[in-house]
């Protein structure tokens, strides 16, 4: 008796749950889904991306859905058959990750309007790359009165405590470690003189931060005054009053690719395909690269204006003299080695 | 621990086991039919058991591309003595939580049980609190107090009791003391219902017979309170040792334990198989962790009642 | 003498620590607060002045009401349903003594036990096996099945308390199983389904490892949008967690005075003892 009882009201439950979420009892052709990244990503993607996206498509329906590269991922390889997602973003390491998984299509550049105008570290046939992001080094100019010029600033005696990195879960903190072995004679082979480098910083270190958005409440709270960091990132703590400064080091900075990818499965491929070809626009660019998102274009024919050209370069030209992009290729294939070795050895 | 809390119930309720004597149809009114507990049995037999085999599944297989099966990812993880101590600090943490938790949750709820009505709800407000925060905003606190500007290090300085901050942030000890922070309600909820059930006139007993009151604490309210230890000292446990935010933002990037572990082999790396045996070993440690806990809680149960 | 001086270093301790564990629960919260009423734009404490800003902001920031709406609903419909299973399945197991249900009994804890991102991921994996998308049912279903273990325990631990004898004086002066159970258990052990339903509903919305992998884009998440605000360091965050608070602490706020009541009223108003 009152087994039925209960029967009753789990379907009422589930009546109701129809009720709240109109769309839950059917399968129905589903919008258009982007996994792009939290945070600044997402603000600019919703302001910029999407209504340009729109446009070109007739209002065809969007959903964004921010989360970590790695996670995307997991999401996509979860379900593959059926995937959640249509168009992931992703960092380098992440990338390549991705495409040797066969989680993605191959971009169809032939029909591309734009393909042919990225340069050349851009055009990539398995997702091309619509934004570069720079990672440099981060200070607090409120105390560190003169700017850093170098990574091996890091290694300063008067910084002793004030330093903050990240550990190698993170493509800023992996990319950093790749950077430094280079300064010491190694590279994306030979990552031994970080390893080595990094212990003699351990003095010098307040904090392995998990993630890069640790870094930041760890600058706001005077937990740390100098850090390497991501361009961006920095860019907008600036503008909520935080005090950061961002510095391209003389070694060059760190550029990654940020890539854009049709999802293997997907049932929305041409919409798919729409979204990235609005994203290498030069008009969406141009956009972007303005305040208050200041990403880097990839598109040949943006012009670098305002505080890009300012701090980080004044053309294509300069671009691929003054920054470092890295093999992640390479890096991929030690990177699980790397972070155990990171694991067992850096302990502050 | 349900145990715990029933066999409890009645050697100090008498009335309940001489009255089923006494009753005696085989199905005593006071029980309920085991039946009832198949739907929720049944749904997490298919959407919890089942997920489990998957994850199982998965972690036989000897590398990610599953080409082929076996016991190999259980064998990297058992033969490596640094996944293996990963696994014992996570459990030992849990300990320390737990130890932490039970030293300033006792009090609480001993004091609970103590005084008016207007103070219980304040207390118990207050204990709810920390269910009530985002572990996002938590984290933040945390640093604001840890800190090497923090508050903390702020007044001890202030104080002349240090002369440089002291490291706080990013040790295990604030670790310990954020986690045991955030799982006392755990903790004290079942404190309190336990302390609230022994009867007054044990206490009032053991007080007559010439007992001080810390005599009486440590002979009769503490052993007779254990049923509402045991059952808060596994969930605090339980909730320790999986708290992945807190672990990782509290504990920075170099404290590694076993969700972060876990984490940075399936998402990072793509090593599925063994991010599956890795949680698989967890949950096995874990249960038997539990297990020893059960027993503690039977032995204790003997202490109880003799 | 000696026994007033043992007696009062006794309370002295237990109230000393008493209070230290009080502050220490306080202090995270009242930071947070503090934080919240900032003037300025990023998460600094002290902060730079105080203002009411963010609140205002929050009452603007609809993409925060349309993830706050989809959080409330799907910790609604997971408590609901776990109050439903769990309640039934803690009165099962709670009086028996076979092993079967000591079994059970292990089961509905083992949720608990494993993290939750490795129940995320292979929960995906199994509804995409069986050709599921993920949806808000899938996300109810994955909530479900986390936060059911906190109202089976405090249901059992309910149970435990409830004196036998009530249920026998209702059975022998003629009432039927059902009405028994409406009249009498239900509502001595309300308190502890309350207690187990709170903290499933509080788990539910602060759930991020399952939200992550089991909802679909549609479906915003509070929890997973605080996390993307954690990246630029928003004060709003701090708004509508207190906002939240607020509301909650208000209903159990309520729960001491129920629980104390679920002591008394059995001896007061038992009629057999």
């Amino acid at each position: 008796m009152d087994f039925s009882r209960r029967q009753l009201m789990q379907t009422a439950l589930t009546l109701g749950a129809m009720q709240a979420f109109p769309g839950l009892s059917y399968a129905q052709a589903r919008p258009l889904v982007f996994a792009t990244f939290t945070g600044s990503w997402e603000e600019a993607h919703k302001a910029v991306l999407v209504p340009a996206f729109r446009k070109m498509t007739d209002n065809a329906q969007i959903v964004l859905d921010p989360m970590l590269s790695v996670d995307q991922i997991a999401k996509v390889t979860a379900a593959r058959a059926n995937p959640p997602i249509d168009v992931m973003l992703h960092d380098p390491g992440p990338a390549l990750i991705a495409i040797a998984d066969g989680l993605v299509e191959p971009y169809p550049v032939a029909k591309s309007a734009y393909y042919k105008d990225l340069i050349s570290e851009a055009q990539v046939d398995t997702g091309p790359a619509p934004f570069f992001q720079v990672v440099g080094l981060t200070y607090n100019p409120e105390v560190i009165k003169t700017p850093p010029t170098s990574w091996a600033d890091l290694w300063k005696p008067e910084y002793k405590g004030r330093v903050g990195i990240t550990n190698l879960n993170s493509t800023l903190g992996t990319g950093f470690m790749v950077e430094i072995a280079k300064m010491h004679g190694g590279s994306e082979a030979n990552i031994d003189p970080a390893f080595a480098a990094i212990d003699k910083l351990k003095p010098n270190l307040a904090a392995v931060a998990a993630n890069p958005g640790a870094l930041a409440t760890l600058f706001q709270q005077g937990q740390i005054d100098i850090s390497p960091g991501n361009f961006n990132a920095i860019q907008i703590l600036k503008a909520k009053g935080v005090p950061v400064e961002f510095v391209a080091p003389k070694e060059g900075a760190i550029a990654f690719k940020t890539t854009m990818h049709i999802v293997k499965n997907s049932p929305n491929q041409e919409l798919a395909f729409k979204l990235i070809e609005a994203a290498l626009s030069p008009e969406v660019q141009a956009t972007l690269m303005a305040s208050p998102y200041l990403i880097v274009p990839t598109n040949g024919k943006v012009p670098m204006t305002g505080e890009i050209a300012k701090v980080l370069a004044k053309d294509t030209d300069e671009l691929k003299k003054k920054f470092v992009f890295q093999d992640w290729k390479a890096i991929n294939a030690q990177r699980s080695a790397w972070i155990e070795r990171f694991n067992r050895e850096i302990r502050i | 621990m349900p145990g715990g809390h029933r066999r409890a119930s009645s050697a100090f309720l008498v009335p309940g086991p001489i009255a089923m004597a006494t009753t005696a149809t085989p199905k005593a009114p006071t029980a309920y039919d085991l039946k009832l507990a198949l739907p929720l049995g049944a749904f997490l037999a298919v959407f919890f058991v089942a997920p489990l085999a998957v994850l199982f599944l998965l972690s036989l297989q000897s590398d990610p591309k599953g080409t082929s099966y076996g016991l190999s990812q259980y064998g990297n993880f058992l033969g490596d003595a640094f996944s293996l101590g990963v696994l014992g600090s996570t459990l030992l943490l849990g300990v320390k939580v737990t130890a932490l938790s039970f030293l300033l949750g006792y009090p609480v709820a001993f004091a609970y049980t103590r005084v008016g009505a207007r103070l219980k709800s304040l207390i118990i407000l207050i204990v709810l609190l920390p269910l009530l925060t985002s572990v996002v905003v938590r984290t933040f606190a945390w640093i604001v107090i840890l800190g090497r500007q923090g508050i903390i290090n702020s007044a001890l300085l202030s104080m002349g009791l240090i002369s440089t901050p002291l490291k706080l942030l990013y040790t295990e000890s604030g670790l310990v003391v954020a986690l045991a922070q955030v799982q006392m309600p755990l903790m004290v909820l079942p404190l309190i219902t336990a302390i609230g059930r022994i009867d007054p006139n044990l206490t009032d007993a053991s007080a007559a017979l010439g007992s001080g009151a810390w005599r009486t604490f440590f002979k009769v309210t503490l052993p007779l309170s254990l049923p509402g230890i045991i059952a808060g000292s596994l969930l605090t446990y339980a909730a320790a040792i999986t708290a992945f935010i807190t672990q990782s933002l509290v504990g920075g990037g170099q404290m590694l334990f076993m969700p972060m572990y876990l984490y940075q082999q399936a998402s990072t790396l793509q090593n599925w198989p063994f991010a599956a045996a890795i949680s698989i070993i967890f949950l096995v440690a874990v249960l038997a962790v539990v297990t020893l806990f059960n027993l503690l809680g039977r032995l204790s149960r003997g202490v109880a009642s003799a | 003498m000696r026994r007033d001086w043992d007696s009062f270093s006794f309370h002295l301790a237990i109230g000393i620590v008493a209070v230290l564990a009080l502050v220490l629960l306080v202090a995270p919260t009242a930071i947070v607060i503090i934080v919240s009423f900032t003037s300025g734009f990023s998460l600094r404490f002290p902060p730079p002045g105080y203002s009411l800003r963010w609140y205002g902001e929050l009452w603007d920031a609809w993409q925060l009401h349309f993830a706050a709406m989809n959080s409330l609903k799907v910790a609604a419909a997971a408590t609901g349903l776990s109050i439903l299973l769990g309640t039934a399945a803690g009165l099962g197991i709670a009086r028996s003594q076979r092993a079967s249900a000591k079994m059970l009994d292990s089961l509905f804890m083992s949720p608990l036990v494993l993290p939750a991102l490795a129940f995320g991921l292979s929960a995906l994996m199994f509804f995409s096996a069986l050709g599921m998308p993920v949806s808000p049912l899938t996300l109810i279903i994955g909530h479900t099945v986390v936060c059911v273990p906190y109202v089976v325990r405090n249901t059992v631990a309910a149970l435990s308390q409830l004196d036998p004898t009530l249920l026998e004086c209702s059975a022998s002066l003629g009432a039927d199983k059902v009405y028994t159970f409406r009249r009498i258990t239900l509502p001595l052990i309300r308190p502890g389904i309350l207690a187990g339903g709170f903290i499933a509903f509080m788990s539910s919305f602060d759930n991020v490892p399952v939200s992550l992998f089991l909802r679909d884009a549609a479906t915003d998440m509070l929890p997973i949008r605080s996390s993307a605000i954690r990246w630029c360091a928003c004060p709003m965050w701090c708004a509508t967690r207190w906002r939240r608070c607020r509301s909650s602490t208000r209903r159990c706020s309520n729960a001491p005075q129920a629980s104390g009541r679920t002591r008394s009223t059995p001896s007061a108003a038992s009629p057999c003892r």
